[in-house]
């Protein structure tokens, strides 16, 4: 699968959501914890070397797991392996806590939920569907339908 | 760079729908040389929230490539681009080639214009928010209309977002109506703190409207133009009665 690494680098230059220097192990067995600038933007976590302009690598986080890893850390992992987790460890249990929901609600699927959710509470309430005053009341992606996976 | 490919190709396999489909044919981009005759290649395209991906075909199992919606601007290509309805996808990033593809025919070309500029996670948040904000004012003003005559909505009704260029309504209102909270549309402040829906905690972090996942203009314009319109017939209205309530003192 082909990607444009210079457009992932741009990305990873966005203002974050959250952005912390935290300890990183990757999921190969051996791996060390090391020191990661570790950033969210969008839908994709970046890390980098604490003294490296460009990204050492990026996460897409949509199918993913955030859980809690004692002591001090949680992990991520995805659906389709679940072993494989990459680790970080904070500072704080306040800091773990911050960045486990905000991994949580980094994923465009959950945007959706959310907007759907709004746009039938709205509905409900009103009687008017929200979404036509923008055109978009037709789109696939804000239909009720798209949530059945 | 790393990137979990693996989970990347996952999601693009994924049950989960897709927001747009169809056959384009692609040249320029990484890894795709433009061909002397100028005919690009046809593939299966597959959107997926900001991710666009291609596919040798419909039945194809592993993404050919991976285009993330984010910070670009989509338009239609003109000339010297030798097909017909051809667009481009625009990175503002140095050394970074724009994707030009091109749709069998007017009508999907246009859809999919339309759909790859809106595909932005930050877009969706910018409609998550408006929504949330909408829901909020919807559930404050029922409640207001259980318990109380439309003179308590009045605060309410006045939008702190309105400053600039704006000042008649100011100069007349009564002193504390306005607002002074920031740069969003009325009841921010209540929205954030007693909304509980699903999206409500990734308010609250003093980021403006104008995210720079949503830089790309003509989405911005849409979408602006919009929440204008609807933002300035309410603010007629509102100048409209304030001028008659100076007026009204003025004569008093």
């Amino acid at each position: 699968m082909r990607y444009n690494e210079k457009e992932l680098q741009a990305l990873s230059r966005q203002p974050a959501e959250l952005a912390a220097e935290l300890g990183m192990r990757g999921p190969k067995k051996g791996s060390v914890l090391k020191r990661r600038l570790v950033k969210l933007v969008a839908n994709f976590l970046f890390y980098f070397r604490t003294d490296e302009a460009e990204p050492v690598g990026a996460l897409l986080l949509e199918r993913c797991r955030v859980a809690r890893e004692e002591p001090g850390g949680f992990s991520i992992s995805f659906v389709e392996d679940p072993e494989r987790k990459y680790h970080f460890e904070c500072c704080s249990e306040e800091q773990c806590l911050e960045w486990m929901e905000a991994l949580r609600r980094a994923s465009y699927e959950f945007m959706r939920r959310s907007l759907i959710f709004y746009r039938n509470e709205i509905q409900k309430m009103t009687g008017k569907d929200p979404l036509e005053q923008f055109g978009i009341s037709e789109e696939a992606r804000f239909q009720l339908s798209s949530l059945k996976a | 760079m790393k990137l979990n490919k693996r989970s990347v190709a996952h999601y693009a396999l994924s049950d989960s729908p897709a927001d747009h489909t169809g056959f384009l044919r692609t040249w320029g981009g990484p890894g795709t040389p433009p061909t002397p005759s100028g005919t690009g290649r046809r593939c299966w395209f597959v959107l997926k929230g900001n991710l666009l991906f291609s596919f040798e075909s419909r039945e194809g199992r592993a993404p050919l490539s991976l285009v993330v919606l984010e910070g670009c601007t989509v338009e239609l290509a003109e000339a010297p681009v030798p097909e017909e309805f051809a667009f481009a996808i625009r990175f503002d990033a140095p050394g970074v080639r724009p994707h030009l593809l091109a749709a069998d025919g007017p009508a999907a070309q246009e859809a999919w214009v339309k759909v790859l500029s809106r595909a932005s996670f930050g877009y969706m948040r910018l409609v998550v928010r408006e929504l949330e904000s909408q829901l909020q004012d919807a559930r404050r003003s029922l409640a207001l209309h259980r318990r109380s005559s439309w003179k308590a909505q009045a605060p309410d009704h006045w939008s702190p977002g309105l400053e600039n260029g704006h000042s008649l309504s100011r100069d007349c209102s009564p002193v504390g109506l306005v607002e002074e909270e920031g740069s969003r549309p009325a009841g921010r402040s209540l929205a954030e703190r007693e909304l509980q829906g699903p999206a409500s905690l990734l308010l609250g972090r003093g980021q403006s409207p104008v995210s720079p996942e949503t830089s790309c203009f003509s989405t911005l314009h849409d979408w602006y133009g919009q929440e204008i319109m609807k933002l300035r017939q309410g603010w007629q209205q509102r100048a409209r009665w304030s001028q008659r309530e100076c007026e009204d003192q003025d004569r008093a």
